[in-house]
């Protein structure tokens, strides 16, 4: 596995925390090793939106990875929810290509990004970047982050 | 905030029907001005932009029926081309009518009318012009072939091309941004050729932008094909190009972008609306590309501040607060004046106190605040007459149109503001004498071409303050009324007699027209119809306090003039005694107040009439008759105007002038029309304020013969009359 100039918060140079939310436990340690290779720091799993919601405040992750079909609730209410309480959050759906519509709906209801699986490394590391914007020690451009 | 989406919803199509009855207003005068100029390009564009936003205000109120047939409509005015102009003006006038009895269906939960005749209609103005039809194909066809062969250039060529693509809509949102200190972006960004999802990859795209400001457009389709390769946004925002670039280069979607200013921000930053975001966000689902305009010539961006943004500073409110508010106004009036009362009994029982200055100052202090407020509040049921004046155009053109009249309608004074309640009650009198003025005053083309006449006819509507008063006159150039004609017709009917014809003056005979059924029979040829309903449209004047007055002139025209007070709440009244009962007429009514003795009072045709300087006036004696031989009694006489005639009102004695705040009467209390209103005064006591036309009116109609009798004692009840026929001498003066 290729490594990457790791991505701190900018605010305190703390490892950017996130929170997985998957409801297969190999999708959520494949994330979670990605994520260690890009410098940051599991806070917390779930595996299915309504812990995913109690996670988020318990936790409160910077950056949520989201999946979108899974029992109990669905990722996109989720991440709904979540928003709702926290407008702040950053969610990035992870979803199949089969999904572009739920990911559409995602989108209009508060949802940052979105990758694709399979997810690759390389892309999920720019994603997280862009939308870490200036709160990521590695900002890309001015203006981003609003 | 705290509405419950329930009450949001309601309160929304409140504010949908209020608004949509301007919209259909627009766009009836926007037909009328068309059916002026069928050449005008613009006036379509306008008329595509009022029915645009009928649309989407309706669509936004779940109002179905009413925005497909909106956009039906707005479809065919997209398409149509110079020389069916004359039939969109024909189009939108019925559509209006459609839209405001939709409207007004909606609004009560009635049936909606049939809409499949217009809806007919409309397809057949979309087919008729073969030239606009293949216009129209030939641009679409234009445009997706330049959207092709752009689809392999790079995108800075694209976004130099794309500057026709807008719809109407959308530039108007554009030059609102603009107007409102925010620069216009195009922004095109091309998808990266590896991202699998470029829908979701677009939706993203859209959120990056939306952060940035509304996004005003987007273009292509979602579901075109060309989507997956480029997407094209207008964005309004405050931010540089630099900022908006780097915000939509999104890693692993977006692959390339660039952004070019449309419009550059106007100095002077105006508050912006914040519908005009949210209603291009829902527009960008229709947003199709057939919408484009095909006019090359239009493809240039409408100038700065072409198109008008109104500073929307108005409160709309239930007119039924504001009543209440000046309600308490009047209680307040009604304190004010028991305080002065108080004030005066003090000042009579304590001359000495120094205690009576300071009184008198604070109520001096607060007379002066309380006038304010009352003003101030009456100001707020005024509107502009024009309000009313805005009907007439269309009425005009189709009034004209049934009888065979050209008719021009000439408006003035529409900026004169006039009490809402007044504005609203006289709008079918006024919509009456229009009606006639074009029917019966103005002649045929034919007759006005052999009289020396323009053809075209002028209808004149004036409005003008004079005095306490304001003043709505209706004036045609026709034919004027034949005064001769009515005597003949008076005496016919038997309202009057051949030798009192003769005496009476023009305008004494005018006055009949205003009796019911005058002219219901046929052979006053000239002016049948005239007196159709008159004598309802001086009932609805009389209850408001107002008059109408007549001046007509053989073979030139006539005027009818309606002289309304400035409000209906509040008048200021002069106060006297009749029979030991006090009464109240409106001041501005009352000329001068003159003393005379019983023996100056002289009979004529069994009128009582008295020689003031040297005028003759006719008496109106309220109380009872004078006794026999009496001479000497003094008496009081009011010299009053009523429809532009002076009378003498015979009174016992004069209480004072003051502000009334005049308490309705209802039917049931009251069976006569003699008496208008009341009033409590500061003391308690009630004051019946005289409707002075019915007074006249009713001494007018009497017949001859009862003359004599019952000339007097017009407000004596009839237990009053029994007890002055018992005991003649009791009674009489205060």
């Amino acid at each position: 596995m290729e490594q990457f100039a790791p991505v701190k918060r900018s605010k305190d140079g703390q490892p950017v925390r996130y929170l997985i939310v998957d409801d297969s436990v190999f999708a959520r340690k494949n994330l979670a090793r990605m994520i260690e290779t890009f410098g940051g720091q599991v806070a917390a799993e779930a595996g299915d939106g309504l812990t995913a919601i109690s996670e988020f405040d318990r936790t409160h992750p910077d950056i949520v990875l989201m999946d979108i079909t899974m029992p109990q609730m669905e990722g996109i209410e989720a991440a709904e929810r979540i928003v709702q309480q926290h407008p702040e959050a950053r969610i990035v759906m992870v979803s199949s290509v089969g999904y572009q519509e739920n990911i559409v709906a995602a989108l209009q209801r508060g949802a940052r990004h979105f990758v694709q699986k399979p997810v690759k490394p390389e892309v999920l590391y720019e994603v997280i970047k862009y939308v870490l914007g200036e709160d990521g020690a590695v900002s890309n451009a001015a203006g981003a982050g609003a | 905030m705290s509405n419950s989406p329930d009450e949001r919803g309601v309160e929304l199509r409140e504010l949908f029907y209020e608004t949509s009855q301007e919209l259909v207003q627009a766009l009836n005068e926007e037909a009328l001005k068309l059916e002026k100029n069928p050449a005008d390009e613009e006036i379509v564009r306008s008329i595509r932009r009022t029915v645009h936003t009928l649309k989407g205000d309706s669509a936004a109120c779940g109002l179905r029926e009413l925005s497909e047939l909106a956009h039906q409509f707005e479809d065919a005015l997209s398409l149509e081309s110079a020389a069916s102009h004359a039939a969109v003006a024909e189009i939108a006038f019925a559509t209006a009518d459609i839209f405001s009895e939709m409207i007004a269906a909606y609004r009560n939960g009635t049936k909606l009318p049939a809409t499949k005749a217009l809806s007919k209609k409309i397809q057949e103005l979309t087919s008729a012009p073969k030239n606009g039809k293949t216009r129209g194909k030939k641009t679409a066809g234009k445009t997706s072939k330049s959207k092709e062969s752009t689809g392999k250039a790079s995108v800075s060529k694209l976004a130099s091309k794309a500057d026709a693509q807008w719809t109407e809509y959308e530039r108007l949102a554009m030059s609102k941004a603009q107007a409102s200190g925010q620069d216009v972006l195009h922004v095109v960004t091309k998808i990266d050729a590896h991202c699998a999802m470029p829908i979701a990859g677009r939706q993203l795209v859209h959120n990056a932008i939306g952060t940035m400001g509304p996004v005003i457009a987007v273009r292509p389709d979602a579901k075109s094909p060309a989507a997956a390769k480029f997407i094209e946004f207008v964005v309004a925002t405050v931010q540089t190009p630099e900022q908006i670039a780097a915000k939509c280069k999104i890693p692993t979607i977006v692959e390339e972008v660039s952004v070019e200013v449309l419009l550059h921000a106007n100095a002077a930053p105006q508050p912006v609306e914040p519908e005009a975001s949210s209603e291009a966000g829902a527009h960008d689902a229709d947003a199709a590309t057939e919408m484009t305009l095909p006019e090359p010539s239009t493809a240039a961006m409408l100038p700065a501040g072409s198109i008008p943004v109104p500073q929307e500073n108005l409160l709309r409110v239930e007119a039924g607060r504001i009543d209440n508010v000046l309600n308490l106004v009047g209680e307040l009036i009604i304190g004010k004046s028991m305080l002065q009362q108080a004030l005066n009994e003090f000042t009579k029982r304590f001359p000495k106190e120094a205690l009576r200055g300071k009184f008198a100052d604070a109520m001096a202090f607060q007379a002066r605040v309380l006038n304010d407020l009352q003003r101030s509040v009456m100001k707020i049921r005024m509107v502009p007459v024009d309000q009313l004046f805005r009907r007439f155009p269309r009425m005009v053109r189709d009034v004209a149109r049934q009888c065979g009249r050209e008719v021009e309608l000439a408006v003035s004074g529409q900026d004169t503001d006039l009490d809402k309640g007044i504005l609203d009650a006289i709008a079918e009198p006024l919509t009456h004498l229009v009606r006639n003025a074009i029917s019966h005053g103005i002649e045929s083309p034919e007759e006005r071409r052999k009289l020396g006449k323009p053809s075209q006819g002028i209808v004149r509507l004036n409005a003008y303050h004079q005095g306490n008063q304001v003043i709505v006159e209706v004036t045609d150039d026709g034919r004027g009324i034949d005064v001769a004609k009515i005597r003949t017709k008076a005496f016919e009917l038997g309202l009057t007699t051949p030798e009192e014809a003769s005496k009476m003056s023009e305008l004494e005979a005018l006055n009949f027209i205003f009796r019911p059924g005058f002219s219901t029979a046929e052979q006053v040829t000239e002016v049948s119809g005239r007196g159709v309903g008159m004598d309802v449209v001086q009932s609805v004047l009389h209850r408001l306090k107002a008059s109408i007055s007549v001046d007509t002139r053989l073979g030139q025209g006539t005027t009818f003039r309606l002289k309304l007070p400035l409000t209906l709440a509040i008048i200021k009244a002069l106060l006297f005694w009749v029979e030991q009962r006090l009464y109240a007429i409106p001041l501005n009514a009352v000329l001068e107040i003159a003393r005379t003795f019983e023996g100056e009072v002289h009979q004529v045709d069994n009128y009582e009439v008295l020689q003031l300087r040297n005028q003759v006036l006719p008496l109106l004696r309220l109380g009872r008759p004078a006794p026999e031989g009496d001479r000497k009694t003094k008496l009081f006489v009011l010299i009053i105007t009523v429809s532009e005639k002076k009378y003498g009102l015979i009174v016992d004695a004069l209480e004072g002038e003051e502000e009334l705040v005049i308490k309705a009467l209802d039917e049931q209390t009251f069976s006569t029309d003699l008496v208008s209103g009341a009033s409590i005064l500061g003391d308690g006591r009630v004051v019946l304020i005289l409707n002075l036309p019915a007074v006249v009116e009713h001494v007018a109609r009497l017949r001859p013969q009862e003359m004599g009798q019952a000339n007097s004692g017009l407000l004596l009840t009839h237990t009053d009359r029994m007890r002055l026929a018992l005991t003649p001498e009791v009674g009489g003066q205060v």
